[in-house]
């Protein structure tokens, strides 16, 4: 019998909005004036797509693909099959593979799902981020919340159970009443998955710019917090599972395999402009990490020319994955194994357990005050709710 | 570095006229030609930037000590933070040839420290010489600094020659600068020299006054050897190098000389002047200035204001031999407690050259093992922890200055208090404690006089107490205020320069010690108090500045997974109390594996910043904690 193949996550990067928004400090661009030369990102992507995977077609299979950006729902539904073909040619496909789309929720877009269920997507994900129209005009989106609702429900039409819509709260003037109005709304239509993230301020971005000239005010922390609360609090009584900070599931089938994958430190490989990948190089055996071109036009002549448009490539040590697989690990509701802390995807210098790596004695202050949760002597540590909410203290006191 | 100064030296060599004399160790060169009518030493005393290292550079320029290459900018002032802050910490001093009337005379220019912080620096610089120049910028008129400064010359019995600097600029006004230094000094500034020291205007001008007006050092070649030491450094491959003024006989190596105030021997291994670097004499002799070698191993041994003397040929003492007195304290500790003993190195180096630094251990319970370091001055405290993290790149946490009080108990003895910790509790001074007396100084202002209520309200808020104010001309007015010295360690002089928008300059001297009613304000943190945040200051203050101190605390703690209650509190009652309510919610929305990388560089910046704080309990303390108590507590 030949040996397990290890999981593999595949991310594809299609840099281009159609509109921008105020908040959003990706990487993308605007659909320039003549529009998307799509043959050309494609035949890029193909390239990088080569030269990356082709390293990984002995040992690895394909968990995941996931088409982010950008805004993926406006490429073309047979360019993404091609992808999705090409990849699964150079690395095996699992047999239960999740290969998300992401995609707003404008009529044009929703006329394609069809589309991309066609082309192999199996799980839709739409940016839905309110349902206020003067927050959605404000912010800069191009689409109502009408709309934002008709797609969730065509949406569950055609991908049962593995339809996922995110939304934001804490935008300016937006009380904790209504946040949960508009959550509860957006919970008759959910199929199976909800991300909520609270409204980060990026540096770089517009929204950013307006907070710092004082033209748009910030709601208080204790508010976002409140919020925060009032979200976990209304899923659960809705029977969603809080799972992540931000990501809330029906069943465990629902949740995201393949952001999952992150936070267990799964291996990915990143293609298209500014994706990053980190994984184990077969040659080596080292852990990489490795960042593309964010310029659009040199990350395609980068592809074009040799195959690939990185570029940045650098080791990722032992100290920086075991601080990685905790920071992330524990960013989940199940925590981290120490089983599975042990076998990091990176760690060569010998294996070395949770309750070596940590600073033990804050760890038991944490667990005895009820911010964490742990069996036996660290065999396995998870944040309890009211840790979660404030893991990114907690972390600064039990990371070494 | 070395051949340039050799360049210099054989260029000077020429026009000097001094016999030289090989002897293996390199030229040694002989000056005993200048006996003490060939001789004149001087200084110049100026306020902050009214130009006297620029004066000092054209001296040395047009003498030859240094080539006219447009780079000499304050030669003397060899310490970056001089430079920086355009101050003179440690006097300097060089030695220049020059032809006056058809004769060579040795002028040797003694520089002074410019801030009255070094004013027992100042006061031994003068000691070395029979005059000086008072030197004021012609378009800003005589400042405080410069009062202090005349005065301390003036009580040095030297002679006072004016000139005005800068006359060439457009603002200047020549005619109204002399009338106040008439009016201020009551000197007659008739025959007044008119400078600029940037472009050479009226420089050759200035040698002849000094050689015309300031009379020759007195003493004997005959009488035993006597010198008066006024400043030191270390030398890291000879050890201490010693300035001294010969005040009869002669000094060359090999000699044995003795320190009066220790007792101690020394054997003479070298002497010879500044010129501007040290050059070696066969002999140093009555009159002449120059530095003089001879085994010392610490600065501590060479006390500022000593008589040396030679073995076996004691000799009356010099009079005006003071230790440097400590104004203000504050503890020092290091930012991360494993920088202990670097720190330790650091400050130990840095009092090797400057020894007016008076150094305690101390051990706070919040913030460790450290320092309790003696100033001479709120400026000398910052000079010396600016050079601290310039020269020896240490990161270090000071507490807020304290004042030396006085506590006279009932026993009749009486103890200093340099650290709040040691103050006496309320129960302690009604049983045991005569009286609490803290120290006074005398401050002069000097401001256009459209500033004068604001002054005055200044000098009052700070529990001054007005003695006279003068019209120096028909618009400035000096003003002297007794007041506190606790009140001019804190933010008096921030508060002078903003009220009077940058134009009030302000001096001050010792005046004495007063009873007063002075009370401890300790910092509690969750019911646990702070010792490095506790304050001694007086009743009348405590309300307001207990209510600050607590509000400013707020603003800089950060919130933590608790509530964090802050209480100042004096003679056992709270004063005031804010809380720093529990954080609820610290985590990143979005985790992906784009944001992984600056996930990482964030939480690892946020841990080095941890490192940086203090805790005290649970509780962290940012450094800003211990700034805000330190400065504009009466806002």
């Amino acid at each position: 019998m030949a040996p397990a193949r290890t999981p593999l996550s595949l991310y594809v990067h299609w840099p281009y909005c159609s509109f921008l928004c105020r908040f959003c400090a990706f990487s993308k661009a605007r659909v320039p004036a003549g529009g998307v030369n799509h043959a050309l990102i494609t035949r890029a992507l193909l390239a990088e797509l080569r030269t990356s995977l082709a390293p990984h077609s002995r040992d690895k299979e394909l968990r995941s693909i996931y088409f982010g950006g950008g805004t993926p729902s406006l490429a073309q539904p047979a360019h993404v099959a091609q992808i999705i073909e090409q990849a699964s040619r150079l690395v095996p496909l699992a047999t239960d593979a999740e290969i998300t789309l992401e995609s707003n929720p404008t009529s044009a877009e929703t006329d394609k799902m069809a589309a991309f269920k066609a082309a192999g997507i199996t799980r839709y994900s739409i940016g839905i981020q309110t349902l206020d129209d003067g927050v959605l005009q404000r912010m800069g989106r191009l689409h109502s919340g009408a709309e934002a609702l008709a797609a969730a429900n065509r949406a569950a039409s055609l991908f049962p159970g593995h339809v996922s819509l995110d939304m934001m709260f804490g935008f300016e003037s937006q009380t904790v009443a209504q946040w949960k109005r508009e959550l509860e709304t957006v919970l008759a239509h959910a199929d199976g998955h909800l991300s909520l993230y609270q409204l980060t301020v990026e540096p770089g971005t517009p929204l950013f710019r307006d907070i710092r000239a004082q033209r748009v005010k910030r709601n208080p922390d204790d508010t976002l917090a409140l919020m925060y609360e009032t979200a976990v609090a209304l899923c659960r009584s809705r029977g969603l599972t809080h799972y992540e900070v931000s990501n809330y599931a029906a069943s465990p089938e629902s949740q995201s395999i393949h952001n999952i994958g992150y936070w267990q430190g799964r291996q990915w490989i990143g293609i298209g402009p500014s994706a990053h990948s980190r994984f184990i190089d077969p040659a080596s055996g080292t852990c990489i990490r490795t960042v593309r071109i964010p310029d659009i036009q040199r990350w395609v002549q980068g592809c074009l020319e040799h195959g690939h448009g990185t570029a940045k490539t650098e080791t990722v040590d032992d100290a920086e994955a075991r601080q990685e697989a905790v920071v992330f690990g524990l960013r989940m509701l199940d925590g981290l194994s120490n089983a599975r802390f042990m076998r990091t995807g990176c760690v060569n210098s010998g294996a070395l357990s949770l309750a070596k790596y940590l600073c033990v004695e804050q760890v038991q202050r944490y667990v005895r005050d009820g911010y964490l949760r742990s069996s036996g002597r660290l065999d396995h540590l998870a944040p309890t709710e009211r840790g979660l909410q404030v893991i990114d203290s907690i972390l600064l006191d039990i990371l070494p | 570095m070395a051949t340039a100064c050799e360049y210099l030296w054989k260029a000077s060599m020429k026009s000097e006229g001094y016999a030289t004399k090989a002897d293996g160790l390199g030229a040694e060169i002989d000056i005993t030609g200048y006996t003490p009518d060939r001789i004149r030493n001087f200084s110049i005393i100026a306020h902050i930037d009214h130009g006297k290292s620029t004066l000092a550079d054209r001296l040395l320029e047009t003498t030859g000590v240094i080539t006219k290459s447009g780079k000499n900018k304050q030669v003397l002032d060899k310490l970056k933070v001089e430079r920086e802050r355009g101050i003179t910490v440690k006097a300097q001093s060089a030695s220049m040839f020059c032809e006056h009337d058809g004769r060579k005379y040795l002028v040797n220019l003694i520089d002074t420290p410019g801030h009255v912080d070094f004013s027992y620096e100042v006061s031994r610089s003068l000691a070395a010489c029979q005059g000086t120049i008072l030197l004021v910028d012609a378009a800003q008129g005589i400042q405080a600094q410069t009062v202090a400064n005349f005065y301390l010359a003036f009580g040095e019995g030297l002679a006072v020659i004016p000139m005005l600097n800068k006359v060439d600029l457009p603002t200047a006004e020549p005619d109204r600068a002399a009338l106040q230094i008439e009016s201020a000094f009551e000197i007659d500034a008739a025959n007044i020299v008119h400078l600029s020291a940037k472009t050479g205007l009226g420089i050759d001008r200035v040698l002849p006054s000094v050689i015309e007006r300031i009379p020759a050092p007195s003493g004997s070649i005959d009488a035993p050897f006597k010198a008066l030491l006024f400043d030191t450094w270390y030398d890291k491959y000879v050890g201490v190098v010693c300035l001294m003024a010969i005040k009869d006989g002669a000094v060359r190596r090999g000699d044995r000389v003795v320190s009066m105030h220790s007792g101690t021997r020394y054997e003479v291994m070298e002497v010879g002047i500044m010129h501007p670097e040290q050059r070696p004499a066969t002999q140093l002799q009555v009159g002449q200035v120059g530095y003089v070698i001879c085994n010392m191993k610490s600065v501590a041994e060479a006390h500022v204001g000593d008589t040396f003397h030679k073995d076996k040929f004691s000799v009356a003492p010099l009079p005006g031999f003071a230790p440097a007195k400590s104004m203000v304290f504050a503890g020092v500790f290091p930012l991360d407690a494993g920088e202990f003993d670097k720190l330790n190195e650091s400050i130990q180096k840095l009092t090797l050259n400057d020894s007016s630094v008076a150094v305690h251990k101390e051990t706070s319970a919040a913030l460790g093992q450290g320092w309790r370091l003696g100033f001479l001055g709120t400026l000398h405290m910052d000079v010396f922890r600016q050079r601290l993290e310039e020269e020896y790149d240490a990161s270090v946490l000071v507490t807020a200055p304290t004042v030396p009080y006085r506590v006279q108990y009932k026993d009749s003895t009486s103890k200093y208090i340099q650290t709040p910790a040691d103050f006496p509790t309320a129960i302690e001074i009604q049983d045991k404690v005569d009286a609490v007396m803290e120290p006074f100084v005398l401050a002069t202002l000097i401001f256009p006089e459209q500033y004068l209520g604001a002054m005055l309200e200044l000098c009052t808020m700070h529990r001054g107490d007005i003695h006279t104010h003068t019209y120096l001309d028909e618009s400035r007015v000096m003003l002297k205020c007794r007041m506190p010295t606790a009140e001019m360690v804190t933010d008096f002089y921030d508060q002078l320069k903003s009220r009077s928008q940058g134009f009030a300059s302000f001096d001050y001297e010792d005046n004495g010690y007063n009873e007063s009613d002075l009370v401890k304000m300790e910092v509690l943190l969750n019911g646990e108090a702070v010792d490095a945040l506790a304050a001694v200051m007086h009743r009348d203050n405590v309300a307001t500045v207990g209510r600050t101190m607590a509000k400013r605390l707020k603003d800089v703690i950060r919130r933590q997974l608790f509530d964090i209650i802050i209480q100042t509190a004096a003679n056992g009652k709270i004063v005031a109390r804010e809380t720093v309510k529990q954080l609820r919610k610290n985590v990143t929305a979005k985790c992906y594996g784009g944001d992984i990388s600056r996930k990482m560089k964030l939480l690892n910046k946020q841990k080095e910043g941890k490192k940086r704080m203090k805790k005290i309990g649970r509780v962290e303390l940012p450094q800003e904690a211990f700034l805000s108590v330190m400065t504009g507590s009466k806002e």
